[in-house]
């Protein structure tokens, strides 16, 4: 038999080494107890008992392994010996299956049982001889004695020593010097077997594992059978000889159960049939869609209008300029201290971004921000309120030019004439110019001053008519409306003095003469009398009207008989109206709300009468004796000062925030339009009587000439424009401009100044 | 909340009836938070600002047709029955019925997004518009390592790797690219697609680490919908070169990490048809025969079907000819003669991507390269070392630098300044507008003057500047043109304000002097003075500017006015930095 043949050849080869083999298999013995056992017990029973196929495999070869531990279980020592019967058999696989076929003709009337047995124990003879081969075969190549005897203790015990463990001799077994990791790796990548090689710690030596070994290891990681050739699913075959046996191995009778079908089974198949029915349970693939195609097809579809909101697609992030460059320019590159200066910044002050600089593209670091900033990018797209920019004209906000968010106002050159430069300055008083009051000629002008002094002053030229000088500040001056009464209104402290300006003709001189006269009074109110009593001045020859408290403002009703006296008192006391021809006076018929600021006395309406109080303005008609008409809200902190349009409907009023309102009387009780142009308080507004100006003066020593043209269309806007800003006035003790008033023909403002001068603006 | 029910109390109208809490909205989806925020980043549902916010400042607010959207959105009830599912499957693991489990997992309910990207992206170019984070998200996840414990799996760094190169690929073969600018956080690109500027940002080309605070969930959330939006994208695109989506590639090529090349040959080899075949061909056998390059032919062969009807060619190739505007063809020349060959150390990957987008052949060290070093035809070999070693007398050695500053400058820039071994002068970006910016750095003004050399030498008149200026082409002139006007036309306005206020003060010494003439002093009043202490009567032509310049600021509206203000602020803050930028300049120049 050529089989044999092979074997014996394999043998001679392995003879010569057998003996030292048998010393090594002693002496691995003493390691592998239990497999020597077994292999021993299978040398005493191999006569007795029929080994089955695995077990034939399975002795002889166990003790072999270059791995030097006890986890392969028996099958890893198989591998060996299969592999090297493979080698021997490949040759002659014709020639030992002819031999089966053989057999399998001679006893072909045997069972398939016989037949196996037959071929076993034709083999047995020979094995028995291989097995011997095999097991001293194993060991004598591969099996080198450990080199270490210190048995199986945990090598920690040597971590600190120099040595590893002894050997056979009772020598030290000195440690390797270890390999620095950069090393090794070269060597790894020199060297295309290194990975074969295993470092054995047992022994402080690298081991090479050979082709076959590694084969090995690698179907064991897939949890295969090592061996290449076992078949784990080999039929099943039945080693018990039937023939000679007389009795079955077990009396019992057989069980009902093994005739009929299982239950359980057959419900275990109804559930599955169930459930595929049910299409639970399905077998074939869902068939793959692909996952990409051509979505955007047409456009066409697409114009079809989306229900939901529109959408507003995210800002695009900030492209990088020249400082994120991984090589800027030097200037880029912040200093040391300026570095320095950032740390103590506060974090949200500081700058995101560094600005660095490396010098080669090999050399720029991973930036360590990358996953955070697209995070944040991430966070900002769904969780970031988005809103629509606002658009102007055809830009977005962001990037128009701030220019272009202002307004376009009409050209200052066609809205002339207005005041645009100081012409006069009125030069005189010692004291804060506090009112000044041109006379409806437009010829004079009269200011009164904090030193107490009244002056009249000759418009064109500037000279200073006449002086009166009193012994406390004037308040407020105001000159008679009336073109043929030249006389003047002064408050002074609680003294509202009426003075004979002495301008007129004879002829008026005489009527003003007349007027002035007290003769027998007229019976006052009670009331009336509590609080105003009426005296002729002795020093300048007019009339004294006293009240009972200072007096703040002062005006005249258009017709000339009429003036208001403002107090800062509450109720019906708050605000006098003096009649001149009668020498009367009357309280205010309603209880007001507040402290009046300043009164006025409609231009058209008679009767008509608005009171500013500290936040709101009332209108009220005298004459109907009844309560506010209007109500005007103006928003305002606290009211100064108010002016209203000769036309009547139209009313400014300036308030201490610095703050001008424009009301549009028929338009609404809110203001038309709300300017805010002085940072201080605004002292004084004031239209002009012919010419579509006004204007308002403020403590921070400016005054601004502005357009107010009203329209005789209602549906048309009054027009706004802003034209002058007049400088020229100094602060003095903390006050600027306390007046201004217009030249009644010429487009021509006063002001007047705390630094005690007045000044004439024109055209 | 259904139309036709309202429940006492609630709103019908206004703030509180159009917007709602992030709270009440999870209430009424009745979803959780993880789910809604998922929700919302598919569909792109973000808060918006109510005008008045009625449950007060620090909520987020909704809009109720937004979150009506979603409760209509399937997704929703995909989400839901996946919840269940999970719930299924861990059930049946708890119970040890390990098969069932795996029954379970093996068909578990998934879901697209398509319908959703139609949904947000009608047209194609509303897709392109918002490509930019896409592009920059999966660029990044194509470098981030895969890791278990953040749930980011090899399947998907290697899909986003895919698509990156997808993208770049078909950007380059259309030389779309505008501008590349490379800095500290990554190397940023610019296309142009259809008009629409698209800007990515790529890493560098190192491992990249992970940070603690930063949450997965959201980046994958948003991963997933832009790793679809960009593959459908991607088609849209392959499809408009006529050229099968998803591309097939060489898989030897792909194994050297040479995707990008392998998809460029692809792409080639399929959108020009039977023409260039044999070429493949020769240049494919030349290489070792291997399996991998049989399959690519029969993939290529199997590509060429759709396209090589007669008239997809053509149509093609006329379709080519005519969409080619002034600035690609600008771009695909730039390189056109140049053999390039990149050294090991150098960024591979953006090099291979940019220099076939300009036009030129380029080849790198390594297995899979089209030629060897030692080719003769090399003109610019790109190194990133000190010094070079063995150095070819017919080619130039330079810094990577050179070809990101030329592409932005659109010029072959001389290349003393970037040979081995030197510092570089520095690389500047090209988003900024210098002149807006109002700082020109020394490096633009020197581009700036090649480029204008350059273009003289182009230009058959080289001695007329007059032309020069005129050349529509060129935008960057055009804006120096621009400005020159701009400055002369100021210093004609300026010149003209200053006669005009001679004029005025001639008129005003005029007037006063007749004033003066005319005030005759009178009385004892110690009074009249004319009214001029020249400086206080008047002012100075700054102030009179500046008044003028204020006055209509007074008409504005308050919303207006703090708007204009804030804007100013910003503008001085720009000039500070500017002035910061210029100081340090003086301080570097007087330190040397």
């Amino acid at each position: 038999m050529t089989k044999k043949k092979s074997e014996a050849a394999n043998e001679d080869q392995t003879r010569d080494t057998k003996k030292k083999s048998v010393s090594a298999v002693k002496s691995s013995q003493k390691e592998k107890p239990v497999l020597a056992k077994q292999v021993k017990s299978s040398k005493e029973e191999e006569d007795l008992l029929l080994d089955s196929a695995t077990d034939s495999d399975y002795d002889g070869d166990s003790l072999s392994g270059s791995l030097n531990s006890d986890d392969f279980d028996s099958d890893v020592f198989d591998s060996e010996d299969d592999a090297s019967q493979k080698e021997t058999e490949g040759g002659d696989k014709d020639s030992s299956e002819d031999e089966l076929e053989l057999h399998g003709n001679e006893d072909s009337d045997d069972d398939d049982e016989g037949e196996q047995v037959d071929s076993e124990n034709d083999e047995e003879d020979g094995s028995d001889e291989e097995r011997e081969v095999a097991e001293e075969s194993d060991s004598s190549e591969d099996e080198v004695a450990p080199r270490n005897t210190v048995g199986d203790v945990p090598l920690e015990w040597y971590k600190d020593e120099k040595h590893i463990g002894y050997d056979i001799t009772g020598k030290k077994i000195t440690k390797k010097e270890k390999q620095d990791k950069l090393d090794s790796f070269l060597a790894n990548m020199d060297d295309s077997k290194n990975w074969r090689k295993i470092y054995d710690e047992y022994n402080d030596e690298e081991v090479e594992l050979t082709k076959e070994e590694s084969k090995l290891i690698r179907r064991m990681l897939k949890g295969e059978a090592p061996h290449a050739d076992f078949d784990p699913y080999a039929p099943y075959v039945d080693w018990f000889k039937w023939d000679d046996a007389i009795h079955p191995l077990s009396s019992a009778p057989e069980p009902k159960r093994r005739f009929i079908p299982s239950k359980w089974e057959a419900k275990k198949v109804v559930k599955y049939v169930r459930a595929i029915r049910k299409g639970l349970i399905k077998f074939d693939k869902p068939e793959e869609e692909p996952n990409v195609y051509l979505l955007w097809g047409d456009d066409s579809a697409s114009d079809q209008k989306s229900k939901h909101l529109t959408y507003i697609p995210p800002p695009k992030l900030k492209l990088p300029g020249h400082e994120e460059s991984y090589n800027p320019s030097l200037e880029y590159i912040p200093t040391e201290e300026e570095k320095a200066a950032y740390e103590l910044m506060y974090e949200e002050d500081r700058p995101k971004f560094i600005p660095k600089r490396f010098t080669s593209l090999r050399s720029i670091p991973a930036y360590e921000n990358a996953l955070k900033e697209s995070f944040d990018r991430c966070l900002d797209l769904y969780l970031c309120p988005r809103v629509r920019k606002k658009r102007v004209g055809a830009h977005s906000i962001i990037n128009i030019d701030p220019e272009s968010l202002k307004p376009k106002l009409p050209s200052r050159k066609d809205l002339r004439p207005y005041p645009n430069s100081c012409y006069l300055e009125y030069k005189g008083h010692t004291g804060a110019v506090t009112s000044v009051s041109p006379d409806c000629s437009g010829q004079w002008i009269a200011s009164g001053s904090a030193d107490g002094s009244v002056r009249i002053w000759e418009v064109e030229t500037g000279r200073c008519l006449k002086v009166w000088q009193f012994k406390e500040a004037v308040k407020c001056v105001a000159w008679n409306p009336l073109p043929d009464f030249p006389i003047l209104a002064v408050a002074i402290g609680q003294d509202l003095v009426i003075l004979n300006t002495e301008l007129g003709t004879d002829e008026e001189q005489q009527k003003i003469e007349e007027l002035l006269r007290l003769g027998t009074l007229p019976e006052q109110d009670e009331a009336v009398a509590a609080i105003v009593s009426w005296l002729p001045d002795e020093t300048y020859g007019g009339i004294k009207i006293k009240h009972f408290k200072n007096i703040s403002y002062v005006d005249w009703h258009p017709r000339g008989d009429y003036l208001s006296a403002v107090m800062s008192a509450g109720e019906t006391r708050g605000v006098v109206i003096h009649q001149l021809s009668m020498h009367k006076t009357q309280r205010l018929p309603i209880k007001m709300r507040g402290l009046p600021v300043c009164t006025l006395f409609h231009p058209t309406h008679r009767g008509m009468f608005i009171i500013a109080t500290k936040k709101n303005v009332r209108v009220f008609n005298l004459q109907k004796r009844e309560l506010a008409i209007k109500k005007l809200e103006t928003g305002l902190r606290e009211i100064s000062s108010m002016a209203i349009h000769p036309g009547g409907d139209n009313l400014i009023v300036g308030s201490k925030e610095g703050k001008m309102c424009w009301f549009d009387m028929d338009l609404s009780s809110k203001p038309y339009k709300t300017l805010k142009n002085h940072p201080k308080d605004i002292t004084n507004v004031a239209f002009h009587r012919s010419y579509p100006l006004f204007a308002s003066c403020s403590e921070d020593s400016t005054a601004y000439v502005f357009h107010g043209k009203v329209y005789s269309d209602l549906n048309e806007n009054p027009l706004i424009v802003p034209l002058e800003i007049l400088r020229g006035h100094s602060t003095s003790s903390n006050r600027g401009v306390l007046d201004c008033k217009f030249h009644p023909r010429q487009p021509w403002l006063f002001t007047a100044g705390a630094d005690s001068v007045i000044k004439l603006y024109c055209h | 909340m259904p139309k036709h029910y309202r429940p006492a109390g609630k709103k019908k109208e206004g703030n509180a009836a159009r917007y709602m809490t992030r709270s009440q909205a999870l209430k009424s989806l009745q979803v959780n938070l993880n789910l809604f925020r998922r929700l919302c980043i598919v569909k792109g549902i973000f808060p918006r600002e109510p005008k008045k916010k009625v449950k007060g400042n620090h909520h987020t607010y909704y809009h109720v047709k937004d979150i009506s959207f979603l409760q209509h959105e399937p997704l929703l009830e995909k989400f839901r029955e996946i919840k269940t599912y999970q719930k299924k499957v861990q059930k049946a693991k708890a119970k040890k019925n390990e098969e069932l489990a795996r029954l379970l997992l093996t068909r578990q309910p998934t879901y697209k997004l398509d319908r959703l990207i139609r949904e947000r992206y009608p047209t194609f170019i509303d897709a392109l518009r918002d490509l930019d984070d896409c592009l920059t998200m999966v660029h990044l996840f194509a470098v981030l390592p895969a890791s278990d414990r953040e749930n980011l799996e090899v399947k998907r760094v290697h899909n986003c790797r895919r698509l990156s190169h997808e993208w770049q690929a078909y950007i380059s073969r259309t030389h779309a690219l505008r501008k590349v600018f490379v800095s500290v956080k990554g190397i940023y690109y610019q296309a142009e697609l259809e008009g629409q500027k698209i800007t990515w940002l790529t890493p560098h080309a190192i491992q990249q680490v992970f940070t603690n605070d930063v949450d997965f969930g959201v980046l994958l959330t948003f991963l997933e919908f832009y790793e679809t939006l960009l593959a459908f994208t991607n088609f849209k695109l392959y499809h408009s070169l006529n050229v099968k989506y998803p591309p097939i590639l060489d898989s030897r090529l792909e194994a050297l990490a040479a995707d990008l090349y392998a998809l460029s040959r692809y792409i080639d080899a399929s959108s020009r048809g039977m023409t260039v075949e044999p070429k493949v061909d020769a240049s494919s056998s030349s290489q070792s025969n291997d399996r991998a390059e049989s399959e690519l032919r029969l993939a290529q062969l199997q590509h060429q079907l759709p396209s090589s009807e007669p008239g997809a060619l053509m149509h093609l190739v006329a379709d080519k000819e005519v969409e080619e505007d002034e600035e690609t063809r600008a771009c695909k020349s730039l390189f056109k003669d140049l053999k390039f060959f990149l050294s090991r150390e150098v960024p591979r990957e953006s090099l291979l991507f940019v220099l076939p987008a300009f036009g030129g052949t380029v080849s790198w060290e390594g297995e899979g390269a089209p030629f060897k070093e030692d080719d003769e035809s090399i003109t610019h070999h790109i190194i990133d070392k000190p010094s070079a070693g063995h150095m070819y007398l017919s080619r130039e050695y330079v810094q990577p630098q050179w070809i990101y500053d030329c592409v932005n400058a659109r010029i072959i820039l001389p290349t003393e300044k970037y040979l081995v071994g030197r510092i570089p002068p520095p690389h500047l970006s090209p988003f900024v507008d210098n002149e807006a910016e109002g700082y020109v750095p020394d490096y633009a003004e020197t581009i700036k003057r090649l480029q204008a050399a350059a273009r003289n030498d182009v230009l058959p008149l080289p001695g007329v500047g007059k032309e020069d200026l005129e050349d529509p082409q060129n935008l960057l002139y055009a804006g120096f043109m621009s400005r020159t006007e701009e400055i002369e036309a100021a210093e004609n306005k300026k010149t003209m304000a200053e006669r005009e206020k001679q004029y005025h003060e001639e008129l005003k010494k005029e007037l006063k002097k007749e004033v003066t003439g005319s005030v005759v002093d009178d009385v004892a009043a110690p009074v009249v003075e004319e009214g001029e202490g020249e400086e206080s009567s008047v002012p100075d032509a700054a102030q009179i500017a500046q008044d003028t310049a204020d006055m209509p600021t007074l008409m504005m509206s308050r919303k207006k006015r703090k708007l204009y203000d804030a804007m100013k602020i910003g503008q001085k803050k720009k000039s500070e930095s500017v002035e910061r930028i210029k100081q340090r300049k003086k301080n570097l120049k007087a330190d040397q």
